[in-house]
């Protein structure tokens, strides 16, 4: 769940977007609700999910390194993005 | 009468005729078609189809220019980060991330491939559906992000357009431009080269779309209220700028009348002064020195701001460059140009203006000038020019080395707009001072770079004596001295009747200023409109002004004036001028003695108008 106030706006995204960059697999966040989904490795199309706080979300993987990728992407989005206070 | 290009209106023809009566700033008349030109240039896109062979071209011309965009951004966000610190400059991180989507690539070059489209449409195109998204989402500060958007789009158009001559081809070579105001960073993104005539609802003698017409010597009427609205892109319109008139939807009897008006004016006559005169056959002006008919002598040089008008330099004759408007360098709004960028531009102005060197006046930023930061609510009284400078330091260092290390290789000044207090000159030469010592120690070259205050602000004319002590030269800006003088905005045309430059007031300042430079033996050099127009510049000449600086079309003739008139009669003039109450005394006077005096070079219609003002 996007936990940080601002949601997915495009310093999140761009963190994300990095973080799912450094690893091989295919990476994919799709909103739980299944109403968008988006490949991680693009900017514009992870700001096209809309994701605002408290918005659920799905991350999937698919490659030789997905377990890892899985892991990192969704510690970055469950940490907030690093912008959580206190 | 139709042609195919997809601009056009189907009811050619059918639409009534509407007239317009505006100020008439840049002589010449014309017919051709609207071309609207909105004041944001994210709008300056158009449609052009291309044929099978030229597609795989413009997917390279798109690739090129997103490898620009990426360059020019990283240059940007590392200076950011210096400037405000990583922490700020993330949103530089987001922009270069979307410049490398792969889904932002793929969409554009299918686009271009299946619809056969010119790369700026495919952008806009794509942007738009991007954007479209955006505007369905209902959380405020995300759907705010489409910011972010259009901003990354633009500065792929822009790249695009700057990328080689291809932009130029999306001007139809009879446009006439329709704007409310045709900025200069948007100027500087069209070929205005093919533009046959300018109308702006904005505006009087002094605007924007004034300065910019008659410095590219293209036909333009302005303070035409609500035409923008009215026009639409492809329409037909004759524009008159000897009278001032604009003729929408104009009927066969008008462009009849036009076309043979238009062949009239094509041979010069003794009255207009034709612009050709004092060119000679190879396009070289005469830049031999000028003489007052009793002695002194006049140096007349060249304003410049777009490349544009590079060639005007040389081919009017002109002595030099008194103001190079260095602005134009950033066009790309918001993005501050490179040390290096802005060196191989000063040395190709040194280049330009040769022995007689050449004035950059610092970036006069903020005010009207930009529309990058948040709207100031008194810009012109804002953070601007120098005030700017000195707040972003990095920007005015970033300029300052390029000046010096260009110095190196011609003849340079630096000129400090719109300085209020010495405090001023002070801190910027103390910025200069170090970095020529940082240039040094880094074993770049530098050259000596003489040091001015632009006079425009009343206050620095009260404390001219003082300031000529601290600088090498006074650069008298006259259209922000009058601005500021009479408090009178220059881009309101409903307060154009109080621009008054003839106001005593405004005389009266410009005396301080010459007797406290003559005082401490500095040069002053005039640049401002006042300068260009012969009734105005006799009276400077009166005051004592030995250097002007115009736009260059207007040197040839004004070459013709000063050698005609004599410092002695002309100082009497100003004199009597001093005196007078009000800028009706002034303007009656001298419509009055320059008619008398030197009858051939002031036909009436160059001298001032008088004004029925309604109060």
């Amino acid at each position: 769940m996007i936990i940080n106030p601002l949601g997915l706006h495009a310093r999140a995204a761009a963190q994300l977007v990095r973080t799912a960059g450094a690893y091989q697999s295919a990476v994919r966040i799709e909103r739980a609700d299944r109403s968008a989904s988006a490949d991680a490795k693009s900017i514009l199309s992870v700001l096209m999910l809309a994701a605002a706080r408290g918005t659920q979300l799905r991350v999937t993987a698919e490659g030789a390194d997905e377990a890892a990728a899985l892991s990192a992407v969704c510690a970055l989005i469950s940490s907030g993005f690093g912008e959580m206070t206190g | 009468m139709m042609r195919g290009t997809g601009t056009h209106r189907s009811s050619d023809g059918v639409k009534p005729e509407e007239r317009w009566r505006g100020v008439a700033v840049s002589e010449g008349s014309a017919v051709g078609r609207v071309l609207r030109i909105h004041s944001d240039a994210r709008q300056q896109v158009y449609l052009a189809a291309l044929e099978e062979s030229e597609v795989e071209h413009e997917v390279d011309r798109f690739r090129a220019a997103m490898r620009l965009a990426r360059r020019q951004l990283r240059g940007l966000k590392r200076r950011a980060e210096l400037a405000l610190g990583a922490d700020h400059a993330y949103i530089f991180e987001a922009h270069l991330l979307m410049l490398q989507d792969r889904k932002l690539r793929d969409d554009v070059e299918g686009y271009v491939r299946r619809g056969r489209v010119n790369a700026e449409w495919a952008v806009k195109v794509v942007a738009d559906h991007i954007l479209a998204v955006y505007a369905e989402v209902k959380d405020v500060y995300l759907r705010e992000r489409s910011a972010d958007v259009e901003d990354v789009m633009q500065r792929i158009l822009v790249a695009l357009s700057g990328k080689d001559g291809h932009g130029a081809r999306l001007l139809p070579d009879d446009a006439v431009i329709v704007a409310e105001e045709l900025m200069p960073s948007v100027a500087a993104e069209l070929d205005l080269s093919r533009v046959r005539a300018i109308a702006s609802d904005a505006g009087g003698w002094t605007s924007h779309t004034a300065i910019i017409a008659r410095g590219l010597g293209i036909p333009a009427v302005v303070g035409l209220r609500d035409m923008y609205r009215r026009a639409r892109t492809g329409d037909e319109i004759a524009v008159d700028a000897f009278a001032g008139e604009v003729v929408l939807h104009p009927s066969p009897q008008t462009l009849e009348h036009y076309r043979a008006s238009l062949a009239r004016v094509a041979v010069p006559t003794n009255v207009s002064a034709s612009v050709e005169d004092g060119v000679t056959a190879d396009g070289e002006g005469r830049r031999e020195t000028l003489y007052l008919a009793d002695g002194d002598e006049v140096f007349l040089r060249a304003n410049v701001e777009l490349p544009a008008e590079y060639e005007g330099v040389r081919r009017y004759g002109a002595r030099g460059i008194g103001l190079y408007r260095s602005e134009f360098l950033l066009t790309h709004r918001g993005a501050m140009p490179a040390e290096n960028e802005q060196f191989t531009a000063y040395v190709k102005i040194a280049e330009l203006a040769g022995v007689d060197g050449a004035s950059v006046r610092m970036f006069d930023l903020g005010g009207d000038k930009t529309e990058t930061e948040d709207a100031e609510r008194n810009p012109a009284l804002g953070l601007r020019a120098i005030r700017f400078c000195l707040r972003r330091e990095n920007v005015m260092r970033a300029q300052v080395r390029a000046v010096l290390r260009a110095a190196a290789h011609g003849n340079l000044q630096l000129v400090l707009p719109m300085i209020s207090d010495i405090s001023e000159v002070r801190r910027a030469r103390r910025v200069i001072d170090e970095e020529r010592e940082q240039l040094t120690s880094e074993g770049h070259e530098t050259g000596e770079v003489k040091i001015g205050a632009m006079i425009e602000v009343p206050s620095a004319v009260l404390v001219a004596d003082k300031l000529a002590r601290e600088v090498d030269f006074f650069s008298l800006g006259t259209n922000d001295l009058v601005q500021f003088t009479l408090a009178v905005d220059r881009g309101n045309d409903e307060v154009a009747d109080w621009f008054r430059s003839l106001h005593p007031a405004v005389l009266r300042s410009i005396d301080m200023v010459m007797k406290a430079a003559r005082a401490a033996a500095i040069p002053v050099v005039v640049c401002g409109e006042m300068a260009a127009t012969p009734a105005y510049a006799c009276v400077l000449v009166g005051l004592g002004v030995r250097d002007l600086s115009m736009t260059a079309s207007a040197i040839p003739r004004m070459r013709r004036v000063i050698a005609g008139i004599d410092a002695e009669r002309a100082g009497e003039v100003a004199r009597e001028c001093l005196e007078c109450a009000t800028a009706d005394d002034v303007e009656e006077l001298v419509r009055a003695r320059l008619a008398m005096l030197w009858p051939h070079f002031f036909p009436p219609e160059t001298l001032p108008v008088p004004i029925e003002v309604e109060r």
